[in-house]
């Protein structure tokens, strides 16, 4: 008899015994199916989700999409208002500004903090990043403002802070602090406090980019120009465009910008197979126990099907076929749900983390991988109790001895 | 009360022993049985229980393996099969009918009927009109769709006997068949093993307990405690 005569007698067997056997087990079955798959792939969206974030964050509060360097061994880009100005004349550019960045000491009431501190222009600031609605109290500094700052809340302390201990302990709105920066002392009022719940922005200062040039002595020179680029054009390919302009200065996507996230992403990434993986573990115990239970039940038939000459293998591909298709509609009801009722709700009504808000996505590839890997357990979850079973002599199958 | 004049003879045992251990003790189920049995023959193994009748119609039936000496079934030495073997004898060889009926729940009598012969490789046109001619021969022509669940026991059997029948097999075990029916019924089956029997000369091999059985069969054989009655 070919393989796939065979096949259809398990297939045959497998079908009936879905469609007419046990109405509960099946609806259970099936069950723990959807419920193992949204358990896997909602953990894996939150975690992705929270990747997700986190370069969003800092995108929209640090490095835009762009960011254009000091040629090497150089330590700050010169005549950035005309570099401003051609790149900002590319239609794909939504703006750039250019930055001075110091290592510096704000101190305040004997406590003090040591930071980084960007002079920059803050309508060019408010092209690329979204700092100007980060703030928690006060406002954010203006184009006339001199002898201002704005504090992270992570260097002012309170507001939530999470290193409130490193901070200066409750700086509030309208306080003088005293900055340090390459041994100059200037004393500087504070206008606002921001959050962004990225990390390195909170724990920063913002000045404006004239005091900046004053204390260190330049013109017209910054450490780094963050560009916003448009949605529809991809880094790549704007800094393609920018590099075409013949910049010289380095330019970097932020990709290669974060140093930092990338190892928080890479641990994200690990948490997220590493429950995955238990996840999947738990999966085939599950399936195991519900399939072994169902077998166990039908022992006897097992043993009154093999009797009568019905193959072993085709007994036992009989109950993976049942467990595949178990698999199968279970899945298919975990990927309905989660890409037509969880998605869209967590679109309209975002989990609050402490990194902000997140949706859970679920991207085809994630889950097609763990419906694959769900197969399996189904596949091996099966086929262990239906051979063991089958194996047994005819005598212990049908009359237990 | 054995014949061995005859040669045509499709089961021959020789000396067939079955021991069981039960924890440290040892139940000598068989005890040596040799006998022949010929085509077309219909046979009761009768005893008292615990006498080895069941587990004796299992060694024959390919069911259970002797712990020594052979079984032949048309002259072939089964002792030499493997378990792959000995399956695939059954499934073209063999047909049973259990006392407790042992259909598939969740078949109907056809599809039940069916699947020996779909196992066999036969066509869907081939094992659906062999199933019902069956199932007919059987008197059940008005039940062929309909599930176990919702049959009388008499039934059951009847869909069972069918089962065992439809791809026409050398020989026909049946353990205890009528154990779980009424008189009435018992006696419809018996009837109809008769008639495959008589009309067929379907070899038959019966385990039974009820003494007015004997009517219905051409051979009674009598085990008690493992041995042949003589």
């Amino acid at each position: 008899m070919i393989i796939l005569e065979k096949g259809k007698v398990s297939f045959f067997l497998a079908s009936r015994s879905i469609i007419r056997g046990n109405k509960g087990i099946t609806t259970f079955t099936i069950l723990v199916m959807t419920l193992i798959f949204l358990q896997i792939v909602l953990f894996s969206s939150i975690l992705g989700g929270v990747t997700v974030q986190f370069n969003k964050l800092m995108v929209d509060y640090q490095t835009g999409n762009l960011v254009i360097e000091p040629v090497e061994n150089e330590k700050y880009i010169e005549d950035t208002s005309s570099l401003q100005k051609k790149i900002e004349g590319l239609p794909e550019i939504i703006g750039s500004s250019a930055r001075l960045r110091s290592s510096g000491v704000i101190s305040h009431q004997g406590k003090e903090v040591g930071t980084v501190i960007y002079g920059i222009d803050p309508g060019d600031e408010s092209q690329v990043t979204h700092l100007e609605s980060a703030m928690l109290s006060g406002e954010f500094i203006s184009c006339p403002d001199r002898g201002e700052i704005i504090l992270g809340r992570e260097v002012s302390g309170g507001y939530g802070a999470l290193m409130e201990s490193k901070s200066l302990g409750g700086v509030e709105v309208g306080n003088t602090v005293n900055v340090k920066i390459e041994g100059v002392n200037r004393e500087f009022r504070v206008k606002g406090i921001y959050s962004t719940l990225y990390s390195n922005t909170d724990s920063s200062a913002y000045i404006n980019k004239a005091d900046m040039e004053e204390i260190l002595g330049v013109k017209n020179r910054a450490n780094e120009i963050a560009v916003k680029t448009t949605s529809d054009i991809s880094e790549e390919d704007a800094r393609m465009k920018l590099l075409s302009l013949g910049i010289k200065e380095e330019i970097r996507t932020w990709h290669e910008f974060a140093g930092m996230l990338k190892t928080i992403e890479s641990t994200l990434t690990m948490l997220r197979n590493a429950f995955s993986a238990i996840g999947l573990l738990i999966a085939f115990v599950i399936i195991f126990v519900v399939i072994y239970v169902n077998i166990v039940n039908k022992k006897r038939q097992i043993g009154v099907q093999k009797a009568i000459g019905i193959d072993q293998k085709v007994i036992v591909t009989s109950f993976v076929i049942q467990a595949v298709l178990y698999a199968f509609i279970g899945i298919t009801l975990g990927y309905l749900i989660m890409h037509y009722i969880i998605s869209p709700y967590t679109i309209v009504h975002p989990l609050q983390i402490a990194v902000g808000p997140i949706s859970l996505i679920l991207e085809n590839f994630e889950a097609f991988s763990r419906a694959a890997l769900l197969f399996l357990a189904a596949v091996i979850g099966s086929f262990i109790p239906a051979y063991n079973l089958s194996k047994k002599s005819l005598l212990e199958l049908i009359w237990g001895k | 009360m054995e014949n061995n004049t005859k040669s045509d003879v499709i089961i021959e045992t020789k000396d067939v022993t079955r021991i069981f251990y039960m924890g440290e003790v040892e139940v000598k189920a068989l005890r040596g049985v040799s006998l022949k049995i010929k085509r077309g023959e219909f046979v009761a193994i009768m005893g008292s229980s615990g006498s080895g009748k069941s587990t004796f119609l299992n060694q024959l039936g390919l069911l259970d393996i002797p712990t020594s000496g052979t079984v032949i079934i048309n002259s072939i030495d089964t002792s030499k099969m493997s378990e792959k073997e000995k399956g695939n004898f059954r499934l073209h060889n063999l047909g049973y009918v259990f006392q407790d009926y042992a259909l598939l729940p969740e078949l109907s009598a056809i599809e039940n009927v069916c699947l020996p012969l779909m196992m066999q490789g036969k066509s869907k046109e081939e094992y659906q009109r062999a199933a019902s001619a069956v199932l007919i021969s059987v008197g059940l022509e008005d039940r062929l769709d309909q599930f176990p669940s919702k049959m009388s026991g008499g039934q059951q059997q009847r869909v069972s006997i069918a089962r065992a029948l439809a791809h026409k097999p050398r020989v026909l075990f049946a353990d205890e068949p009528c154990a779980n029916l009424d008189s009435l019924a018992s006696k419809q089956i018996l009837e109809l093993f008769r008639k495959f029997n008589k009309e067929e000369d379907q070899t038959i091999v019966m385990v039974t307990h009820e003494e007015w059985h004997m009517e219905y069969v051409d051979r009674v054989i009598r085990l008690k405690d493992g041995v042949l009655e003589s």
